[in-house]
């Protein structure tokens, strides 16, 4: 394996010729290509399309006080080699463009959104230039990411900048739904343009409650940004904070000792659990089946009572620690987990049973809100969401980390993309979930749940991943000379899935908005960071 | 009839509230009191109204008009009771229409502030009722072609008199297609969600979602009524028994007790369908209409 991944990369640096500058081993799993940024859309494409790397995320990063640039980096996931290549390319501050690669690669269009408004470093031909995470009111000239900009720093309000779809027809209603709604639910702006009732275009305004959680992070010591990572989302709590120690293990290159990444794998597990269930649960929502809704309640809370007696907290933030686990479970826990599983296990079978055998409910979720394979594919799409639309990626099964590669498990994958798919995926997972933590249990080894850090590298980088509940979420982390945290960039499942949602609504008509996009099951604060 | 009118106004929270504790049991929730859409009305009679600064005087009197014409057409309906010296004046149409006159300045008002929730759910109940109103007519008339009067007290008269053959398939067939009717205009599951928090599915909901204070009171109030109204007509079309006992008093009792059953038998119905897609409710009330059309052929040919 060692041997092919250095010929593939050899390879592929006589394929790229003198388009890269150099290309150095950044850890073990990642491979840095250094180029110029007028080279960037080339060599991204070339990785994207010809090698077919999956973008895994995309940081870019105020160095200019380590040696007085700007940089990018392109990151892109390569499973069957289980290696990382990033590109990265330096940006002169005096001339804060680059060539946009979002033109070839949709997937970028976001990440280079967010670098030209956190930053300033403005993607050359990027065909959406609006803003994305600071709204049109923020001066066009504060990036708050920039190094020099301080973090109490009041900005102004300006006049707004913001820019909808216009429409020419007079028979195009615009229906304009948010950011405020009905429902206990995140802020979100949805701009229908919609012919009666079926769906012409979607725009989808987020980040209205952008927390700056990044800028926050930077000059934080580790121990204190775990908590801070923890508090990205609600849901995927431990997704995060399990990502940002992985992150910070990998700098240290510190091995946690098997009873932590066991540990922490049967927490993620639960935590996928709950959110699943509920998620079902939330689905019957969409369509108003009332019995779906509140039996998905209930199996919810039985798993996050669990989650609170085993972990301490419903929401199962507090179990990790920089280098392993902070809570460690008795054998009346193992055996708590495992009746409680059991119950969950029939209870949720015959929810599954009787919304499967409904023909309303049926009726309502095939055929809705399809999600080509195309688009997911372009658009980078994971998780659930990937999976449903004949997109195989899990990162729990394609870079493994913590004990998945300790057990076996299925990936299930369907193909049409639509709302059904999307529900059938995650009561597969729930079962698949339930087998891997029986197996944890089963073969928990005994030992220690934490190792010590060595003092980490100053201005080196390196990433943590998890596929939480919603799909695989990043972080990608540079620590700086005193032990706290440089850049931070999160990358969440969510972050990657919201730009799929409008392509996935399209077509189909108004009053089945709010089904689709329960399906996605999307979370806002994982993108509001 | 003032007695009468008295009756239905204050009997309406009642009959909501046992449907929505019956639902939340079914649901394995235990659910709000029964009496809760009392402190609803209460509260919100109470409260101050905001208006929209866009809105005019439509807003205002909607409210009003629609309260008055539904509790109107409580009086010609007869609930348990057959004495009632306004019978002169109206018939079934008279009701049919003055449900209309109700929904025909909701749906106008639902406009008038300019909400883009209010414009989807009026434009949704239009197109919607213009299959519903010929259904609830349909219904009415094959009911009616029995004792040929459209007089609703005559009709029951007669029907309590001749009665129903309960085996009968016309009755059977006017018995479903009234069914389908009376849940559609009651605005419940399949055809709407009178449960959801989610504006862009709600038909009638998203109607009054400009509405605060005692106009929002009024108009939940009289969306009440109405389906009071609405299952006392069904009730004494197919089940009339008793409305002409001795003691008035009795067949008040047994009035009440079949609202309660019918009640129970819509949140049983909620809890087991799920919300159809919206443009397949036409499709089930165009299955009412054939049902009613059925069942007039049958009645003719008998």
């Amino acid at each position: 394996m060692e041997k092919t991944i250095k010929q593939w990369l050899s390879r592929m640096k006589q394929q790229l010729g003198n388009k890269v500058r150099s290309m150095e081993q950044n850890s073990a799993q990642e491979t840095v290509m250094l180029v110029e940024k007028t080279e960037l859309p080339d060599v991204c494409y070339f990785l994207w399309h010809e090698k077919k790397g999956r973008l895994f995320t995309m940081v870019g990063n105020d160095e200019r006080d380590i040696h007085g640039f700007f940089a990018l980096y392109y990151v892109f996931s390569f499973d069957s080699f289980r290696h990382f290549i990033t590109v990265k390319t330096l940006i002169d501050p005096l001339d804060p463009t680059f060539p946009s690669v979002a033109v070839q690669l949709p997937a970028a269009n976001w990440y280079e959104r967010e670098v030209k408004d956190l930053l300033g470093l403005r993607p050359q031909g990027h065909p959406d230039p609006r803003p994305l995470i600071l709204h049109g009111d923020w001066p066009e000239d504060l990036h708050p990411l920039r190094k020099d900009f301080p973090l109490d720093r009041h900005a102004p309000r300006v006049q707004s900048r913001e820019a909808f779809m216009p429409y020419d027809s007079e028979d195009v209603t615009e229906i304009p739904v948010g950011p405020i709604h009905a429902g206990i639910i995140e802020p979100g702006h949805f701009r229908f343009g919609a012919v009666g009732d079926t769906i012409l275009h979607l725009d989808a305004r987020l980040f209205f409650t952008h927390r700056g959680l990044e800028k926050a992070s930077e000059g934080m010591p580790l121990e204190k940004a775990l908590f801070l990572a923890e508090r990205t989302c609600g849901v995927c709590a431990l997704s995060h904070s399990t990502a940002f120690a992985q992150a910070v293990e990998r700098l240290g290159e510190v091995t946690i000792p098997p009873r932590a990444a066991y540990l922490r794998t049967l927490f993620l597990e639960l935590e996928r659990l709950y959110n699943h269930i509920g998620d079902v649960g939330n689905v019957c929502a969409g369509f108003g089946f009332a019995v779906g809704v509140s039996q998905g309640a209930r199996l919810k809370e039985t798993l996050q009572q669990l989650n609170e007696r085993v972990a301490g907290h419903r929401y199962l933030r507090g179990v990790v620690r920089l280098g392993g686990v902070r809570i460690d479970i008795t054998e009346r826990e193992k055996e708590e987990i495992a009746q409680t599983l059991a119950y969950v296990k029939k209870e949720f079978q015959e929810l599954v049973d009787l919304l499967f055998s409904h023909d309303i409910a049926m009726n309502r979720m095939a055929t809705t809100g399809v999600l080509s394979l195309e688009h997911a594919n372009q658009l980078e799409v994971v998780g659930v969401a990937a999976r449903a639309s004949g997109r195989s990626v899990d990162i729990r099964r394609d870079q493994p980390y913590a004990a998945y590669d300790q057990v076996s498990f299925h990936v299930p994958v369907y193909e049409v993309g639509d709302v059904l798919s999307r529900v059938r995926i995650r009561v597969d997972e729930v079962l698949e979930s339930i087998a891997i933590i029986e197996q944890l249990l089963h073969s928990l080894p005994s030992g220690d749940t934490f190792t010590p850090l060595p003092p980490l590298p100053p201005y080196r980088s390196a990433m943590g991943w998890c596929e939480s509940p919603r799909g695989e979420t990043v972080h990608w982390l540079m620590v700086g000379p005193d032990q706290t945290i440089y850049r931070y960039r999160i990358r969440s499942a969510t972050y990657s899935n919201w730009p799929a949602v409008p392509l996935a609504v399209k077509g189909n008509i108004v009053p089945d908005f709010p089904l689709i996009n329960k399906s996605f099951e999307l979370c806002y604060a994982c993108c509001d960071r | 009839m003032v007695l009468q009118a008295v009756i239905i106004i204050l009997l309406a929270p009642f009959i909501q509230g046992v449907i929505k504790k019956t639902k939340a049991r079914m649901q394995n929730r235990i659910g709000p009191s029964i009496w809760q859409p009392y402190y609803d009305v209460i509260k919100f009679m109470k409260k101050d109204a905001v208006l929209s600064h866009h809105s005019s005087w439509l807003s205002i009197v909607t409210p009003y008009i629609v309260f008055v014409s539904i509790v109107t057409a409580g009086i010609f309906i007869p609930t348990y009771s057959l004495h009632n010296e306004w019978n002169f004046i109206g018939d079934v149409i008279l009701v049919v229409y003055l449900f209309g006159v109700a929904r025909f300045f909701t749906a106008l008002t639902a406009l008038d502030a300019g909400g883009s929730f209010g414009g989807m759910g009026s434009s949704r109940e239009m197109a919607l009722s213009a299959i519903a109103e010929p259904a609830l007519l349909l219904a009415l008339f094959s009911v009616c072609l029995s004792s040929e009067t459209m007089k609703l007290p005559h009709l029951v008269v007669s029907l309590t008199h001749n009665g129903w053959d309960w085996f009968a398939p016309s009755y059977v067939l006017a018995f479903f297609a009234m069914l389908i009717v009376v849940i559609a205009e009651t605005g419940r599951i399949p055809v709407d969600n009178p449960d959801t928090h989610l504006e862009l599915t709600m038909v009638h909901e998203g109607m009054l979602l400009e509405y605060s204070g005692r106009y929002l009171g009024l108009m939940m109030w009289a969306a009440q009524i109405k389906q009071l109204l609405l299952l006392s007509l069904f009730i004494n079309l197919f089940f009339p028994w008793g409305i002409e006992g001795e003691h008035i008093f009795v067949s008040f009792l047994l009035y009440v007790a079949k609202l309660l059953a019918l009640g129970m038998l819509l949140a049983f119905i909620e809890t087991m369908y799920a919300k159809i897609r919206l443009f397949k409710v036409p499709k089930l009330l165009g299955s009412s209409m054939i049902l009613s059309l059925m069942a007039i052929l049958l009645r003719v040919f008998e």
